[in-house]
């Protein structure tokens, strides 16, 4: 990675983007800056019929709005021989703080996904859900009727502060009022300022353009990169906690939430052979009171603000800025700008990043059924019918609906009197079956055929692959243990893939990276462990390790320590480590 | 404009003097052609060298050829009957019923009408206010005027002949004197066509004193350029396949397809607006099917025939009616969409060869818009074929051509084509002339050709097209070349409409509602509409669209104001 010098800065904060390595700004820092604040020509674009698609740099931003542009890339291939451009369409992702949805939401999102998109939802690891396939001609439609059922796209996706995430417990009713709550402060705080949404999706964009507006926070150019925030309430890290820009650890006494341990740096995304690149687990800063957390949330952003590498993208993250300035340098920049110190990190202890499917009953009384999603991609299939299920339980308008950062959809404070009734719907509609060890602790990112950086499949191969090792465990007697297995189809680490027990990390269609050794409860990164290996050859590498496993684990020992103990894998310790300590005959 | 019947080379004419003439014969209306070959008669006659033959001067008969025509038959037919009438001694004019009132025709004392029934059991629609005129109660009487009607129609369309028989009627009940029975011809009309014309032709000419054949000039216009394509429906010209291509996408719930077609050495000089024709074969299997049930398989023979030469879907009225005498099934009902096939399933017969071929039609050409231009592909000609398939009474029912082509045909095959004028729609002779062209499917074939055309020319008029289809995504025909035209400036404007893309289905019609005003403002400007494509559905409801249009922003009626362009020759429809 290039090594940078740093001034500190006296001066006014904001001003103060010190670096003197003389590197030109990324082309996107040019287009944030003469987009009018996100505006650029989207409006103009959208009513140039004979193309599904909008000039580059609109692509750009209309991520800030939490739209892309893809194309179904199963299509690829036929569309020129049929004098036709690619299958443009785009997706369209929701901004909702903590996940939390009203059941008449939920019924406004599957009737946009049925008329306007490819009639199924997807819920995702950040809590929220996208819709995909949505043509031109139907997205200022689609986002009318997002609008309509008041919620919006805004900086879901971005060089911005993206869905704040927030651990999923509505059984603890009082805690989790407030973790979501704070979510949702944040969320709000950090939300661009910019009316361009408003004016380009609901109202119609004036011809002249929007009036000069400020964004207080951020800027003209916004972030040099995404930015996350995630909050976790032990003993669950089921936000994995240590893989955002900004983690919030809430700490609990009797009931009450009396602080957070803050939590930066963290990252997964990293690029095949760029060892300059790489995932990374944040590092515990210290402690601030509830009232102090929006704050910090807004210093950590300007301090990346203006010392994130807004040159090349690849290293833009916060993760890389603490890596260059060094944690010590960086913990007193935000102290300095905000006036206060950190106090010492309080004692946490995780015990799982995963979500525990089924019934539930709350302290307040109210009944909670987490339900088992599998990939997040909600649709009906024979045996499981989704869609409908949900749509019926939706329609007894009560409760909540909840989306965990597992991709799986918790029916929250469903009244005593009423669980009978859900509890038949989700009967009849097939979606009470039982989900044995590793598919409920499966996550898959989606690849094919929508994301446009796929390098394999993920979300359509996963499963198929769950149930060959399935099959394995289940002679082994394996068949209920939780073992944590994630996939994504490149390298971005969407489903956090280098946080699981298992990871798999696609290179090219059909070949995937394994990653083994990752904590059970989201604390540590696994390591590689066999480099380009196919489906058979990923079953024929794990069936052996699960056999030991089976074997010789010490009671209550977890598969990703076990291989760890048994020296099959040496731990990752930390970001920077990641690609070190590999096999010999793995080592680049 | 229609077209004309030019000076053959072999005229006695210097050439130079050939293209002169030909050139001033090429701007003169029908009434004053026909003129000038009365006044040439007169002056032949007055000027005969004398004594040589004591003939009395020359007393042309004259007669008035009307025809009614959409895709041009009828006009073909009129042109050969005016022809014959020639060397029979008539003074023949043919006439385009767009071109003149009853009241006009009034005058004349012999008349042959010649009419193709459209739509439903409509007349063409150029002939529609002619025909609404002779069917109202203000309509002249033509007492004194001998006439007979030739009616081109299709025996698979229930109101067979309709406008034929309707004009038939009409006259007699005007006063007219009928001379010969009408004719009703099916789609292999030319042979009955022909006999019936030189039989109506002698009647009339029967009842006239025998004219001075002398005088009359006899020159043989079948050679003449316009007709030049010697390759005809009788004689097809095989072209190769040389492209074949399925434009909808793999999802589409259309399949559509484009085919190139090699044109060399053929000299089909085809012009934008064109179609082709060429005869299908039948799907192999249905043949084999149709024997079986007749309990004639096997018989490879008979099934090569079955294959290339007969209509073995459609059962015309005559046929089932013939199959009933046949196997006396007397009391079977015919059910509403039956084919050939579901009448001999349902009532089961073995049948002679010639019992089966004799419920049998010859297989008809079918057209295809051309969708190139000469100018841009010299020696090729493009076709943009949709494949017809449906359920119908429990079967899956293919459309014979379009299949065949779609299924059946490959690179590299061949395809025995003709060429089929459509004069009456041709891109403006002034390049300059704003154009919009709304054609929604297969409609958007003649426009392609029309744009590289354009293109090829130069031509600086704005061009605006109005496409639609099922689905943005998998319909889009040609979506790239619009683009480029675009991009280039040669396409000045694009609309679409597709209909299953939203909760809402949106049609052509629609894209052309909301673009109201600036339609009005281009058709201010001069613009002339086309519309080509689906006739049941879409382009009536363009047709009413475009009076709402008229009415809403020209104020006043909007039908008449759309009539009004299409007498002007800025409404132009190939539908079908
Ligand atoms: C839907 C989702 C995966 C899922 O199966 O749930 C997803 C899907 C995509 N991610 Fe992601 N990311 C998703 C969570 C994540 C996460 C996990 C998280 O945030 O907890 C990460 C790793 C954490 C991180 O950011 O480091 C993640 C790291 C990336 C990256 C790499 C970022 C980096 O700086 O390394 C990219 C590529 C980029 O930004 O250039 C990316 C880009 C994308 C895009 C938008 C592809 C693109 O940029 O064109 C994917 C859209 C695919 C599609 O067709 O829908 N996504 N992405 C998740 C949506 C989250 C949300 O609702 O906002
Ligand atoms: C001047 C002209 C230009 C044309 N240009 C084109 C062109 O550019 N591209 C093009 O694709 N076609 C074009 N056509 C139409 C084309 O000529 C054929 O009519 C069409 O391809 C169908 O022919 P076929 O032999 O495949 O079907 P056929 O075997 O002739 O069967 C068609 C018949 O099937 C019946 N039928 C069809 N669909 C249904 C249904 N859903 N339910 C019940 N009955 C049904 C109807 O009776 C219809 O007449 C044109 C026609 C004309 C007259
Ligand atoms: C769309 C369409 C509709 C038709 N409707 C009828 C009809 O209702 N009755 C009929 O007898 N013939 C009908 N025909 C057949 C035509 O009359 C026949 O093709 C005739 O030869 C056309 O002559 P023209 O080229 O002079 O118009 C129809 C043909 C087409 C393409
Ligand atoms: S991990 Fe890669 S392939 Fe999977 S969704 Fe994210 S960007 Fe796409």
């Amino acid at each position: 990675m290039v090594r940078r010098r740093w001034m500190r800065c006296g001066g006014k904060e904001g001003i103060c983007a010190m670096s003197i390595d003389q590197r030109p700004p990324s082309a996107n820092e040019g287009i944030k800056a003469n987009s009018r604040f996100l505006r650029g020509t989207i409006s103009e674009g959208l009513t140039r019929v004979e193309t599904g698609a909008l000039a580059e740099n609109d692509q750009q931003l209309t991520k800030f709005h939490g739209i892309y542009l893809q194309d179904d890339r199963d299509l690829r291939a036929e569309r020129g021989r049929k004098k036709m451009e690619k299958a443009f369409i785009f997706m369209a992702r929701l901004r909702v703080p903590g996940g939390v949805l009203t059941p008449a939401q939920w019924l406004a999102a599957e009737t946009i996904a049925r008329e306007r998109g490819n009639g199924t939802l997807r819920l995702t690891t950040r809590q929220t859900i996208q819709f995909h396939g949505i043509i031109k001609s139907n997205l200022r439609q689609a986002i009318r009727g997002i609008n309509d059922a008041l919620l919006d796209t805004i900086a879901a996706c971005g060089d911005v502060n993206r869905n704040v995430i927030a651990r999923v417990n509505p059984w603890q009713s009082r805690a989790h009022a407030e973790v979501a709550g704070l979510a949702a402060a944040i969320g709000a705080h950090l939300l661009p300022k910019s009316r361009a949404w408003h004016e380009i999706w609901i109202d119609g964009e004036k011809v002249t353009g929007g009036e000069e507006e400020d964004e207080p926070i951020y800027g003209r150019t916004y972030m040099p990169r995404k930015f996350k925030v995630a909050i976790a309430l032990p003993p669950s890290n089921d936000v994995d906690v240590f893989a955002h820009d900004l983690g919030l650890i809430a700490i609990e006494q009797n009931g009450r939430i009396v602080g957070y341990n803050v939590v930066a740096g963290g990252g997964m995304g990293m690029t095949h052979g760029e060892p300059d690149t790489f995932p990374r687990t944040g590092d515990v800063l210290g402690f601030c009171s509830p009232e102090q957390a929006v704050d910090v949330a807004e210093k950590v952003v300007t301090v990346q603000r203006d010392f994130g590498d807004r040159s090349d993208r690849k290293h833009a993250r916060l993760k890389y800025t603490i890596e260059r300035m060094g944690l010590e340098p960086f913990r007193l920049e935000l102290e300095r700008r905000l006036g206060f110190g950190l106090a010492p990190a309080r004692a946490f202890a995780f015990g799982d990043n995963r979500d525990r499917l089924g019934w539930v009953q709350g302290d307040n009384g109210a009944w909670h059924f987490t339900l088992f999603v599998e990939n997040g991609r909600v649709r009906d299939a024979p045996d499981r019918r989704l869609l409908s299920g949900l749509h019926a339980v939706a329609t007894l308008g009560v409760g909540r609906f909840i989306i965990t950062p597992n991709q799986n959809l918790v029916l929250a404070d469903i009244p005593p009197e009423r669980r009978a009734a859900v509890e038949a719907l989700l009967r009849s509609h097939g979606l009470d079956a039982p989900v044995r060890g590793l598919r409920r602790n499966a996550l898959a990112c989606v690849a094919l055929p929508t994301c446009g950086l796929a390098l394999a499949e993920s979300e359509r191969y996963l499963p198929d692959l769950v149930t060959r090792l399935e099959d394995e465990l289940e002679r082994l007697g394996l068949a209920e243990d939780d073992i944590t297995i994630r996939m994504t189809g490149c390298p971005n680490g969407c489903a956090r893939p280098y946080l699981a027990e298992i990871g798999l990390v696609g290179r090219s269609p059909g070949v995937y990276n394994l990653y083994l050794g990752g904590a059970f409860d989201g604390t540590r990164m696994n390591k590689l462990y066999r480099r380009d290996v196919d489906g058979d050859a990923i079953v024929a590498s794990l069936v052996p390790l699960f056999r030991e496993y089976a074997e010789h684990r010490s009671a209550g020992e977890r598969f990703g320590d076990y291989v760890i103990r048994a020296g099959h894998i040496r731990p990752t310790t930390g970001g920077n480590r990641f690609h070190l300590d590999l096999a010999a005959e793995l080592r680049p | 404009m229609p077209s004309l019947p030019l000076l053959p080379e072999t005229a006695p004419f210097p050439s130079e003097q050939i293209l002169a003439l030909n050139r001033i014969m090429s701007g003169t209306s029908v009434e004053q052609r026909s003129w000038l070959s009365g006044f040439l008669a007169g002056v032949q006659a007055a000027n005969a060298p004398q004594p040589v033959a004591s003939a009395p001067p020359a007393r042309r008969a004259p007669l008035t050829i009307l025809f009614a025509t959409e895709s041009g038959n009828a006009e073909a037919l009129a042109d050969l009957a005016r022809k014959a009438a020639g060397k029979l001694g008539f003074a023949a004019r043919a006439v385009d019923m767009a071109d003149v009132t009853p009241a006009q025709v009034a005058g004349a004392q012999n008349l042959l009408v010649i009419a193709s029934t459209w739509g439903e059991g409509d007349p063409p629609q150029r002939a529609i206010d002619f025909h609404a005129a002779l069917m109202a109660d203000d309509a002249p009487r033509f007492e004194g005027l001998r006439y007979a009607v030739l009616a081109l129609g299709d025996r698979a369309y229930v109101k067979f002949c309709e406008t034929g028989r309707l004009f038939d009627e009409r006259f007699a009940a005007l006063g007219a004197t009928r001379v010969a029975e009408r004719i009703e011809c099916d789609l292999d009309y030319e042979a009955a066509a022909n006999t019936w014309i030189d039989g109506a032709l002698t009647v009339l000419r029967a009842e006239l004193g025998e004219p001075d054949a002398g005088a009359v000039i006899h020159v043989d216009f079948a050679r003449a350029p316009a007709e030049a394509a010697s390759y005809s429906r009788a004689r097809p010209f095989e072209a190769e396949i040389t492209e074949h291509v399925r434009l909808s996408g793999s999802r589409s719930s259309s399949d559509t397809w484009h085919v190139e077609l090699s044109l060399e050495g053929a000299g089909i000089e085809y012009e934008p607006g064109d179609s082709l024709g060429f005869v299908p074969g039948n799907d192999p299997a249905l043949v084999e099917t149709v024997l079986a049930a007749a309990g004639l398989a096997g018989d490879r023979q008979l099934h090569r025939r079955l294959s290339e030469q007969f209509d073995i879907t459609t059962l015309t009225a005559p046929a089932f009616d013939q199959y009933v005498r046949l196997t006396d099934a007397a009391g079977l009902l015919r059910q509403e969409g039956w084919q050939v096939i579901d009448l001999l399933e349902a009532a089961p017969h073995r049948l002679s060869e010639e019992q089966l071929l004799s419920l049998l039609r010859p297989l008809a050409p079918r057209y295809y818009s051309i969708a190139s231009s000469r100018k841009s592909v010299p020696d090729e000609a493009h076709l943009l074929i949709a494949a017809v398939r449906y359920q119908s009474l429990g079967r899956a029912r293919n459309g014979v051509a379009s299949v065949d082509v779609a299924e059946r045909r490959k690179t590299g095959d061949g395809l025995r084509v003709f060429l089929k004028p459509n004069p009456h729609f041709r891109l403006p002779a002034d390049p300059e002339r704003p154009i919009v062209m709304i054609g929604p499917g297969t409609g958007v074939a003649p426009f392609r050709a029309f744009m590289q055309e354009r293109d090829a020319l130069g031509a600086r008029g704005r061009n605006w097209l109005v496409f639609g289809h099922r689905n943005y995504t998998h319909d889009f025909l040609y979506q790239l070349e619009w683009q480029d035209l675009l991009k280039r400036g040669v396409l000045s404007r694009l609309d679409v409409a597709f209909s299953r893309d939203q909760p809402e289905n949106r049609y052509v019609q629609h894209a052309l509602w909301d673009a109201q005003r600036e339609l009005f403002a281009w058709v201010q400007d001069g613009a002339s509409i086309y519309v080509c494509g689906d006739a049941n559905a879409m382009a009536k409801d363009v047709h009413a669209t475009l009076q709402r249009i008229l009415a809403e922003q020209g104020g006043g009626d909007g039908a008449a104001a759309l009539d009004a362009l299409r007498r002007e020759g800025r409404y132009l429809r190939d539908v079908y």
